[in-house]
C-alpha cells in the first residue's frame, strides 16, 4: 500500500508548528500533529490540524492563464514564460527598471524569496520588491533594527516559560498564535503573571491576571507613564543602562515633558492600575514584552514599538534568557522573507543597499550592476500603479484582500500596463492580472521557511503540484533563464548554499544541518549551533539606543458621523485572505459568514440583534455583515476580521502612513454603523 | 479592572420571573402522568420548572442535560418509568446507568450532581410528583446558579491581579 | 538483545513470512521518530519504540482504506492494545486482519501518563512495570479533589484556555463518528473561542465515559495544556465499582451501559447498590 507520512511544517501562522502529512496514493489525506518537534511538541492548533483540506481543492489553479478581451485563456509554459519576460523587459526598455514594481511571498520558502528578489534586483535593475511584512512587522524590523540592531524576535518560544512576568501588548495570541500561548500558560502555571494591554477582551486578557483595556492608539502615553512610574520608584536598571545603552539622558528629558495625569487620561487607565503593571515589569527578574498587530498597525507604529524597546532597556529585560522583546510574526515565513531580502531597502541578510560595499558584493555576486535607490514599499507601489509603476508582478500575495482601502486598489490596479500574479488559487487580486501563473502550496515543494523565533526549518515535498502547476522554485528558475542568469539550481538546497555565502547571519545554514529542529539564526559559521536568545552580551548595533516616540494620535477619530472606532485583525479558525481556509471544509464550517464584534449597548441603542445584518461604512467604503453581540469590544468600538472577501474589512480602512515604515493604520477609523 | 459580564456565545434560557430554572424530561407513561394530575388537581407548584414530555427517558441523552446547563439552566430532572417496567424494551435501564455515570463527572467539574435529579417510577401519582419536584426545587434554589460556574474564572482572575 | 531489537527481530520475520503485508510503527527519519508503515523487511532496521505514539486510530484507518485481505502488523503498547479492543468491539476495525506486538512501557512513562495498566495482554518482549493510579498522584488530586467550589474554580481556569483546535478529539483512539457532536452547533456553539466550557468539554468526556482507555492522548496533545484525562477518572472509577468493568480490558465483554437488563442466575456482574434501592422503593 503506498502510504508515507511526511514531516514538514505548518503552512499558516509564524509559530512553524511540525505537522506530519499523512500522504496515500498521492493525495494529502490527514494532518498529524509531531510529537517531536521542539517548537509545537505534539500539538497543534485548529488550522494546523486541517492543514491537507485545501491542497486538493478543485479550485487550485493548474494551468497558466492569460487575460484576453477579459476572459482567461489557457497558454502553455513556454508562452507564459516568454511573455512574462518580454513584458518585463519592455517595461524597462520603455520606461526605466524603476516602472517595474513586485511583491515576494512571506507564504514561500527562504529559497523563493531569495531567487525572487534576484531576479528583480539582479535581472530587472530595480529594487522595488516588498511584501506584505510592510502590513504586519515593517514598524518591528525598523525600529528594532534601529534601536537594537536586529528586527527580529530577540528570544526563543520555549524561554516564555521561564519568564516572571509576561507583558502581552496588542497581540490576541490565543487566536493567532495558538502554539506559542500554550507557552505563555506554562508559564503562568509556574507562577508567572501574565498582563494584557489592549482594547478588545480578547481571549488573552480573559485567562490574564490583569488586563488594561486602553483606548486604541495609545500605547505610547500608557509605556510612558509606566518608564516614568519606574523612574519614580528608581527601579530602573541602572547598570544596565550605563554600560549598555545610549540615549538615555534624552529620554529622561522627554519623559519629563509629560505629567502622568494626562498620559493616564489619554490611554484611559488609572494610574494605580498602571503602577501595579509598571512594577511588575520592573521588578521580575525576568520578563518578556510579546506585541504584535496591535503596536504596529498604526500610524506611528515605528514608535510604539520604540517605546516598547525603551520599556525593555530601562528595565535590562533584553539580552538574557526567558526575558526579551517578541514581535510574533504573523506569516509563516515572513521573518525568512525579510531575512533573505524581500524588502526594497536591503539586500538578504538585511545589508543596505545604500551601502557602497554591499553594493559591490552583490554586484559581483550576481555578475551584474544593480541599482543603488531603495525601491519602493507596498503601499507606495500601488500609490504609483499606473503612473510611475506600469508592470507589476507579485507572487503568492493577496493586496487586495490585505491592503487597506480596497476600493482605492481596484481603481489604480488596472491601470497597469501588465500585471503578473503567481498563486495557488484564482484570488481576488489574480482576477485583475493580464497573466496569471499557477503555483504549488506548502506540501508540494522542498525548501526552508523560518518562524518567528529566527528558526529556519526544512519543509519537505509530500505530493505533486495538480496539473501543471509549478513550484516557485521552478517558475523563478524559468525566468532567471530567460534573464540571462543562473537558472540551473539543481535543487532549493544549492540555492541556501548561495544565500550562506552572501549572508552573514545564515552564514553556516545548509540544508544537510536542518533535520528536525532547524537553526536559529544568527549562525555564523558551519559549526556554530545557532542562537537561542539575541543581544547576549552586546546588542547587534553596540549599544541598545533610546529613542524619543513621536506619539500621534490616531489619524481618525470618532465623529458625529462616523460614531465607532473600527478596528480589525484575525480569529482563530481563518487565516488572513481566507484563500487556504476559506477553502478547508473544516475551517469554514466553523465560521463560515463574516461578522462584526458589536458591544451589546450599542446593540441596544441601534435595535441590532444577535447575526442580524448590519452596514458598516467609513469614508472609504461600506460593508454588509453579520452582528455578533459581544463585551469582547469596549462600547463605541467595532470589530472586524479581515478574511472575508463577500464582506471586505479593508474596504473599510485608512491609508494613513506611519512616515517611518509605511504602514497603514488598520487598527483604526472612524465607522458608522447600521442595521440591515 | 473593571467587571464585565461573561459572554459564552450560546443562547440564554430566560425564564419568567426571578430563580432558578430548571428543567423536566417528564415520561409519557410515568412521571407525566403525575405532572398531569398534579395540575388537574390544582396543587401548588414552585414556577420555576418547565415540563418537556418524552416518551421513554432514553430519549434524554446525557449529552442533552449537559446542553441543558450550558444554557444556563440550574437543574435538570429525568423520571421515567420504573426499572423493569419500562415499555420499551428496558430502554430506560441502560438510559439510567448513563445518567448515574454522569454523575461523577458532574461532580468532577464542580457542576455537583445534586443538579441532576434522577428519579424511576416514584412519580407516577401527582403528590409523589409534586412532593419530588417541590424538593428539587428548593434543594436547587440553595445552590448558587449555573452560570456562576462558566463566570467564576472571572472572578479568579480579578482576585489575582488585586492580590498582586 | 535490547527490547527494540527483539521488536526488530519479530517485524522482520512477519513481514519475510508474509503472515502480515504491512507493519505499522515508529520510524527513525532525520534522528527524529514518525509514524510509518513498514511493507519491506529491508526498511525495518529504522524502526524504533520510543517515544510512546498513539497508532490504533491510524492502524483502523488504514485497514478501513485497505484492500479486504490487507492483513496489518502493529507495534503497540498498553494503551494501543485497549484500544484496538475498543474499536473491535464497536465494529469498526477487524481484529482478524490486524497482529498485534505488545510492548511494555517504562515506569517513567506510566508515571507520567498516570496509566494503571502500562502493558498490553500479550507482550513479545520486555518487562511489565506496576502502573499507578491517577488518585495517588499530587497533581491529579489538585483537580479531583476538594469541595465543589473549589473544583469550579480550577477546571474553569482550565477550560477557559481552551482554543478550540480539536487536537483531543483528533488523537483519541475512540471518538471515531461521523458526524461528531462537538462539531454540531446545536451542542457545541460555532465559531467561538473557548469552546464552550461544559457542553464541548463535557460532551467529549462523557462519549468516552466506557470506553476510555486512558491513553492520556488527549492530555498530550493539548496545546494549552488542559489535563484533559483527569475528567475521566471519576467515571472509570464508578465503572470499576459499580461494574468491575475497565474498557479494553476484556474483549469479550460488553460495556455495562449497552447491556440490557440481565436476569436470574449467573449475572456476569451486580446491579449497583443503586438500582437495588430504586426497586424496593417503586
Amino acid at each position: 500500500m503506498n502510504l508515507n507520512f511526511i514531516k514538514t511544517i505548518c503552512p499558516y501562522c509564524g509559530t512553524g508548528c511540525g505537522i506530519i502529512l499523512q500522504v496515500k496514493g498521492g493525495r494529502a489525506v490527514t494532518t498529524l500533529a509531531d510529537r517531536s518537534h521542539p517548537v509545537s511538541r505534539g500539538g497543534l492548533c485548529i488550522k494546523g490540524w486541517t492543514a491537507h483540506e485545501f491542497i486538493h481543492h478543485p479550485d487550485r489553479l493548474t494551468k497558466p492563464l492569460l487575460k484576453k478581451n477579459g476572459k482567461f485563456k489557457e497558454l502553455s509554459w513556454d508562452e507564459a514564460i516568454g511573455l512574462a519576460a518580454d513584458r518585463l523587459k519592455e517595461t524597462v526598455k520603455a520606461h526605466g527598471p524603476d516602472a517595474v514594481a513586485s511583491l515576494s511571498s512571506a507564504r514561500c520558502t527562504n529559497e523563493e524569496n531569495y531567487l525572487f528578489q534576484k531576479l528583480i534586483r539582479a535581472g530587472l535593475g530595480t529594487n522595488n520588491v516588498d511584501h506584505c511584512a510592510r502590513l504586519c512587522h515593517g514598524p518591528t524590523a525598523a525600529a528594532m533594527a534601529y534601536a537594537l540592531g536586529s528586527g527580529a524576535m530577540t528570544n526563543s518560544i520555549a524561554d516564555f516559560s521561564g519568564a516572571e512576568c509576561i507583558l502581552i501588548i496588542g497581540s490576541n495570541a490565543a487566536e493567532t498564535h495558538p502554539i506559542i500561548m500554550g507557552e505563555i500558560y506554562k508559564a503562568r502555571d509556574n507562577g508567572a503573571v501574565l498582563v494584557v494591554v489592549d482594547p478588545r477582551r480578547t481571549e488573552v486578557a480573559n485567562n490574564a491576571d490583569m488586563h488594561l483595556q486602553i483606548n486604541s492608539g495609545t500605547d505610547i502615553p500608557l509605556i510612558d507613564a509606566m518608564m516614568k512610574l519606574i523612574l519614580d520608584a528608581s527601579l530602573e536598571n541602572r547598570e544596565f543602562i550605563a554600560s549598555r545603552t545610549d540615549g538615555f539622558t534624552e529620554m529622561k528629558e522627554y519623559l519629563s515633558q509629560r505629567t502622568l495625569e494626562e498620559l493616564s487620561r489619554e490611554c484611559g487607565i488609572p494610574l494605580e492600575d498602571i503602577r501595579k503593571v509598571a512594577e511588575l515589569y520592573a521588578r521580575a527578574r525576568e520578563a518578556s514584552i510579546v506585541f504584535c498587530m496591535g503596536i504596529t498597525q498604526h500610524a506611528c507604529g515605528t514608535s510604539n514599538v520604540y517605546a516598547i524597546c525603551n520599556l525593555a532597556l530601562l528595565c535590562g529585560h533584553v539580552g538574557k534568557p526567558h526575558s526579551g522583546i517578541c514581535p510574533l510574526r504573523g506569516q509563516n515565513n515572513v521573518q525568512g522573507a525579510c531575512d533573505v531580502g524581500a524588502l526594497p531597502n536591503v539586500y538578504p541578510g538585511y545589508q543596505a543597499v545604500a551601502d557602497e560595499k554591499n553594493h559591490a558584493k552583490f554586484a559581483q555576486a550576481w555578475g551584474r550592476d544593480l541599482s543603488r535607490k531603495p525601491g519602493l514599499t507596498v503601499t507606495e507601489i500601488f500609490a504609483a500603479a499606473g503612473t510611475t509603476v506600469r508592470t507589476l508582478y507579485t507572487m503568492g500575495e493577496n493586496p487586495l484582500l490585505s491592503d487597506p482601502n480596497q476600493g482605492h486598489l481596484m481603481e489604480m490596479i488596472p491601470k497597469l500596463d501588465f500585471f503578473i500574479a503567481q498563486d495557488l488559487f484564482m484570488t481576488e487580486t489574480a482576477r485583475y492580472a493580464d497573466l496569471v501563473l499557477p503555483a504549488a502550496c506548502y506540501a508540494e515543494k522542498t525548501g526552508t521557511f523560518t518562524n518567528t523565533e529566527r528558526r529556519i526549518q526544512l519543509l519537505r515535498k509530500a505530493v505533486d503540484p495538480p496539473g501543471e502547476a509549478k513550484d516557485d522554485f521552478s517558475i523563478l528558475c524559468l525566468l532567471l533563464k530567460a534573464f540571462g542568469l543562473k537558472g540551473d539550481y539543481a535543487d532549493p538546497s544549492e540555492v541556501m548554499d548561495e544565500i550562506a555565502a552572501l549572508t552573514p547571519i545564515m552564514a553556516g545554514v545548509h540544508f544537510d544541518r536542518l533535520g528536525t529542529h532547524g537553526l536559529q539564526w544568527p549562525v555564523p559559521s558551519d559549526d556554530h549551533p545557532g542562537t537561542r536568545y539575541l543581544h547576549k552580551d552586546t546588542f547587534t548595533r553596540g549599544k541598545g539606543l533610546f529613542v524619543v516616540p513621536k506619539y500621534t494620535p490616531p489619524k481618525e477619530m470618532p465623529d458625529e458621523n462616523y460614531p465607532f472606532v473600527l478596528n480589525t485583525g484575525r480569529m482563530f479558525s481563518h487565516y488572513h485572505t481566507g484563500t487556504m481556509t476559506r477553502r478547508s471544509p473544516f475551517l469554514d464550517r466553523e465560521v463560515d459568514k463574516p461578522f462584526v464584534e458589536i458591544h451589546p449597548a450599542d446593540a441596544a441603542r441601534l435595535g441590532i440583534v444577535e447575526g442580524g445584518g448590519v452596514t458598516v461604512t467609513t469614508r472609504r467604503g461600506s460593508i454588509e455583515t453579520f452582528a455578533r453581540i459581544t463585551t469582547r469590544v469596549m462600547e463605541g468600538s467595532l470589530f472586524a476580521p479581515f478574511h472575508f472577501s463577500e464582506a471586505p474589512a479593508n474596504a473599510l480602512t485608512i491609508e494613513e502612513l506611519d512616515p517611518d515604515s509605511k504602514m497603514p493604520e488598520l487598527k483604526v477609523c472612524a465607522a458608522r454603523l447600521e442595521k440591515g | 479592572m473593571t467587571d464585565r459580564t461573561e459572554d459564552s456565545g450560546n443562547i440564554q434560557v430566560v425564564l419568567e420571573g426571578a430563580g432558578r430554572k430548571i428543567v423536566v424530561f417528564a415520561c409519557t407513561w410515568c412521571a407525566l402522568i403525575g405532572a398531569d394530575g398534579a395540575g388537574k388537581k390544582r396543587i401548588s407548584l414552585p414556577a420555576t420548572f418547565r415540563v418537556i414530555p418524552v416518551e421513554c427517558i432514553s430519549r434524554v441523552e446525557a449529552d442533552a442535560v449537559i446542553r441543558a446547563f450550558t444554557s444556563g439552566i440550574d437543574g435538570v430532572a429525568v423520571m421515567g418509568c420504573h426499572l423493569g417496567g419500562c415499555r420499551h424494551n428496558g430502554a430506560n435501564l441502560r438510559s439510567a446507568r448513563k445518567l448515574e455515570l454522569l454523575k461523577p463527572l458532574l461532580d468532577t467539574v464542580g457542576i455537583d450532581s445534586r443538579r441532576l435529579f434522577t428519579s424511576y417510577g416514584t412519580a407516577h401519582e401527582y403528590h409523589q410528583f409534586a412532593q419530588a419536584i417541590e424538593s428539587f426545587c428548593s434543594q436547587i434554589g440553595e445552590m448558587p446558579p449555573v452560570s456562576a460556574w462558566s463566570r467564576s474564572f472571572v472572578r479568579a482572575m480579578s482576585a489575582r491581579g488585586e492580590n498582586e | 538483545m535490547s527490547l527494540r531489537e527483539e521488536v526488530l527481530t519479530r517485524v522482520k520475520a512477519l513481514l519475510k513470512d508474509r503472515r502480515v503485508d504491512g507493519v505499522l510503527g515508529l520510524s527513525l527519519f532525520e534522528k527524529e521518530p514518525v509514524p510509518c508503515l513498514f511493507e519491506d523487511p529491508f526498511d525495518v532496521d529504522a524502526l524504533v519504540i520510543e517515544p510512546k505514539w498513539l497508532l490504533a486510530k491510524l492502524a483502523m484507518n488504514i485497514l478501513k482504506t485497505a484492500p479486504q485481505e490487507y492483513r496489518l502488523g502493529l507495534v503497540c503498547r498498553g494503551c494501543d492494545d485497549r484500544a484496538v479492543t475498543e474499536l473491535a468491539k464497536r465494529n469498526q476495525l477487524d481484529r482478524n486482519r490486524l497482529t498485534l506486538l505488545g510492548i511494555p512501557c517504562t515506569a517513567e512513562q506510566a508515571r507520567k501518563c498516570l496509566c494503571s495498566t502500562p502493558y498490553p495482554r500479550e507482550i513479545v518482549a520486555g518487562e511489565r512495570v506496576e502502573g499507578m493510579y491517577p488518585m495517588n498522584d499530587e497533581q491529579a488530586q489538585l483537580f479531583l479533589t476538594g469541595s465543589m467550589e473549589e473544583r469550579m474554580k480550577r477546571w474553569a481556569r482550565e477550560l477557559n484556555r481552551c482554543i478550540k483546535c480539536y487536537g483531543c478529539r483528533n488523537v483519541c483512539p475512540i471518538c471515531v463518528c461521523i458526524p461528531c457532536k462537538l462539531e454540531d452547533d446545536l451542542w457545541v456553539k460555532r465559531g467561538h473561542i473557548p469552546a464552550d466550557m461544559v457542553s464541548y468539554h463535557l460532551i467529549r468526556a462523557f462519549h468516552l465515559s466506557d470506553t476510555c482507555v486512558s491513553c492520556a492522548g488527549c492530555t498530550d496533545t493539548c496545546p494549552v495544556n488542559i489535563p484533559l484525562m483527569l475528567l475521566q477518572v471519576s467515571m472509570r472509577e464508578t465503572l470499576k465499582s459499580q461494574y468491575a468493568y475497565e474498557p479494553g480490558l476484556d474483549p469479550e465483554r460488553v460495556s455495562p451501559v449497552l447491556t440490557e437488563q440481565e436476569k436470574g442466575e449467573g449475572t456476569l456482574f451486580q446491579e449497583p447498590a443503586w438500582i437495588d434501592s430504586l426497586r424496593g422503593g417503586s
